[in-house]
């Protein structure tokens, strides 16, 4: 039991050091209200952690999904505008996710391409066309989407609980539902998940098409947030992505991995930046130490199937 | 019978050769870079005009740098997401030291690429020491070398006014090409002998193939992988210099997204992704037909403002399209094999081919 959720605690216990010494030199750290934003500003990078988890698990990488984000954003901002009720909108982001995700898993299930060009192919496409489309402007919003018309603090709240719901249901279903454990059989090794009767296209297919569907949706939590829509607001979510899964304990080579590390990953590495701020240090480290992070988890990965193959094999079997 | 059978056995011959080399995609590229250069020189003004000619050379050196290094990396099933974070922290590096510490230009240069050499051989030793992916390894470099140019520019800082000299090693002209262009005859004379006549480079493709087939052969693996990545490095570090040269301004944004503008050329060239195949001719025929419809499109449609966006969205489509051609050829040239035999003419061919 201990053995089998090593990662977890670990991270958890590094989240618990972080958290007690932010609540030790920097008590306002845990004001409600500001807890409230930053826990909702996170909440559609969460969702995102969700479909990434899947796709790596699947054996793949999606490394296009900033672009995704930044695209469905524009689509929902634009139809909001035009006065569209707020289910149509959702429906319109996600929709417009699904197709570009349909693009990836089209490309890589069935032409068999190697998912990280293909991503990094349409990342490319999809930024620069939106970058063309909108030439960098902001898109005001009607007052219908802010805070879902809720209200801040209930439009905050509607959202983090949203995610919550969202990343326990999802949690479940990996561990539970059929498909949950299609992904897993295919990410493991595809041909025996094909000799036990699962067809491994079209679960990678369906991997990156729930990943669009999921950044749509993030993208209407995302500007539900925020009176303006930036074109460029999915720069670089990618790799905050990526790297709480890697932390989370997602083996990039696809098989294992489980939402608990990686929803306990992504709050450790959203915490280090606000902490950053609280001790003073300047932002522009961020993206470095998101590198370092990314890097640091998968030597500690690479190290540790080392050891255990040598001393573990009698505990495995 | 031998005889009768002379001329039509040399025609199919020739036609057996030529639709091998057609079927090669370095020739497709030849092909429709040929086509590009006279479409836009028909419809395009002053495509051919000198001026424009070196204008093309002078934008496509940096990635032609990068993409003849990521050449062996892909033989070997590898890739380098980090090349063009490593230009932006080499450019920031050579600029803080030639505006902060006041190296000569040369010396600056020099430690720009030892730089480059050092985050190469980072790749390298995690990805040949500890047996990580190359994905993750370079994807994970790739934030952290432009966070470190960043968080050294403090995000914003830039360096200018370097001296004339070291502009014209991005602006002026030596025998009538411009200058950068002989660093990438030299770097590609180099990469190609590496890749095409040494036993260097036929490992890489062993490796491609193969890893464990290409260790049990004797080939050091790990060596061999981690000198490419290591090259990839240093070559990234001369490319932020003549960057630098001819941007005249040294930024932590330098080369962003170069990195995909490299692997579109490789693929486009006929490399595959999978490792294995491929070739440097090709590569650099990659690059000249990303270069030549970049401008040219930009020039028919006489926009300058967008015609980044443009072309960097041109390069993704294309290689989504190289891709998808390379492999649904594939599935096709894999097709015929099983209905062959049913056609006697076609099988009769067939048959001699494999004698």
């Amino acid at each position: 039991m201990m053995q089998k959720y090593m990662r977890e605690l670990s991270i958890a216990f590094v989240l618990a050091l972080l958290l007690l010494a932010l609540a030790v030199f920097a008590p306002n750290f845990f004001a409600i209200h500001p807890l409230l934003s930053r826990l909702t500003a996170q909440s559609p990078a969460l969702v995102a952690a969700i479909g990434m988890t899947l796709v790596i698990v699947c054996r793949q990488i999606d490394i296009s999904i900033g672009s995704q984000f930044g695209m469905c954003a524009v689509v929902a901002g634009v139809l909001a505008a035009k006065g569209m009720s707020l289910p149509v909108v959702l429906l319109a982001s996600a929709g417009a996710g699904a197709v570009m995700g349909a693009t990836n898993g089209a490309l890589v299930a069935w032409l068999r391409l190697p998912s990280i060009v293909v991503t990094l192919a349409t990342m490319v496409t999809w930024a620069e066309a939106l970058r063309l489309w909108q030439q960098g402007r902001l898109l005001d919003l009607p007052a219908h989407v802010k805070w879902l018309s809720l209200g801040q603090t209930a439009g905050q709240t509607t959202l983090v609980v949203f995610t919550v719901v969202l990343v326990l249901f999802a949690a479940w279903a990996m561990r539970n539902l059929a498909a949950g454990r299609h992904v897993f059989a295919v990410g493991n090794d595809a041909e025996a998940a094909r000799l036990a009767g699962i067809d491994p296209q079209w679960v990678t297919f369906g991997v990156f098409v729930l990943m669009g569907v999921l950044m749509g949706i993030a993208a209407v939590m995302n500007i539900a947030q925020s009176p303006q829509v930036q074109p460029t607001c999915g720069d670089g979510l990618e790799l905050k992505v990526i790297a709480a899964c890697v932390v989370g304990g997602v083996a990039v080579s696809g098989g294992r991995g489980g939402l608990l590390g990686v929803f306990l990953g992504f709050l450790l590495l959203a915490n280090v930046n606000p902490a950053l701020t609280h001790f003073h240090a300047q932002a522009y480290w961020e993206k470095a130490i998101q590198g370092l992070v990314i890097l640091l988890a998968v030597v500690a990965d690479g190290v540790c199937s080392k050891l255990p193959n040598k001393a573990g094999d009698s505990k495995a079997k | 019978m031998n005889d009768k059978n002379c001329p039509p056995n040399s025609r199919q011959r020739v036609a057996g050769v030529l639709r091998r080399m057609l079927s090669r995609q370095e020739s497709v590229v030849f092909v429709v870079l040929i086509f590009e250069i006279l479409l836009f020189s028909a419809i395009g003004r002053n495509f051919l005009a000198p001026d424009n000619v070196r204008n093309i050379v002078r934008h496509s050196v940096e990635i032609g740098l990068l993409a003849l290094v990521m050449t062996p990396i892909i033989l070997t099933g590898g890739i380098d997401l980090s090349v063009g974070s490593m230009m932006g922290l080499c450019a920031v590096a050579f600029g803080m030291l030639w505006g902060e510490a006041h190296f000569a230009p040369w010396l600056a240069a020099c430690a720009a690429v030892a730089i480059g050499t050092a985050g190469g051989a980072i790749n390298a030793g995690l990805i040949t020491r500890l047996g990580l992916p190359p994905l993750i390894v370079t994807l994970g470099t790739f934030s952290l070398f432009r966070g470190l140019a960043e968080a050294l520019t403090g995000g914003s800082k830039s360096f200018t006014d370097f001296p004339d000299s070291f502009l014209s090693l991005g602006n002026s002209l030596a025998f009538g090409v411009p200058v950068q262009a002989w660093v990438l005859v030299v770097v590609s004379l180099f990469v190609w002998g590496l890749v095409h006549r040494t036993t260097a480079g036929r490992a890489f493709r062993a490796i491609g193939f193969a890893p464990e087939g290409a260790r049990y052969a004797g080939i050091p693996v790990g060596k061999r992988i981690a000198f490419a990545y290591t090259l990839a490095g240093a070559v990234a570090g001369l490319a932020a210099v003549i960057f630098v040269s001819r941007v005249g301004e040294a930024r932590a944004n330098a080369g962003t997204g170069y990195e995909l503008a490299a692997i579109t050329a490789v693929v486009l060239g006929g490399t595959s992704i999978f490792g294995g195949t491929g070739s440097v001719y090709g590569t650099l025929l990659g690059v000249a037909s990303v270069a030549v419809l970049s401008n040219g499109l930009s020039r028919i449609l006489s926009i300058s403002d967008i015609s980044r966006e443009l072309s960097g969205m041109l390069t993704g489509a294309l290689l989504l399209v190289a891709l998808a051609g390379g492999a649904l050829t594939k599935a096709l040239a894999e097709r015929p094999h099983r209905s062959k035999p049913a056609d006697p003419v076609n099988s009769e061919s067939a048959g001699r081919k494999e004698k």
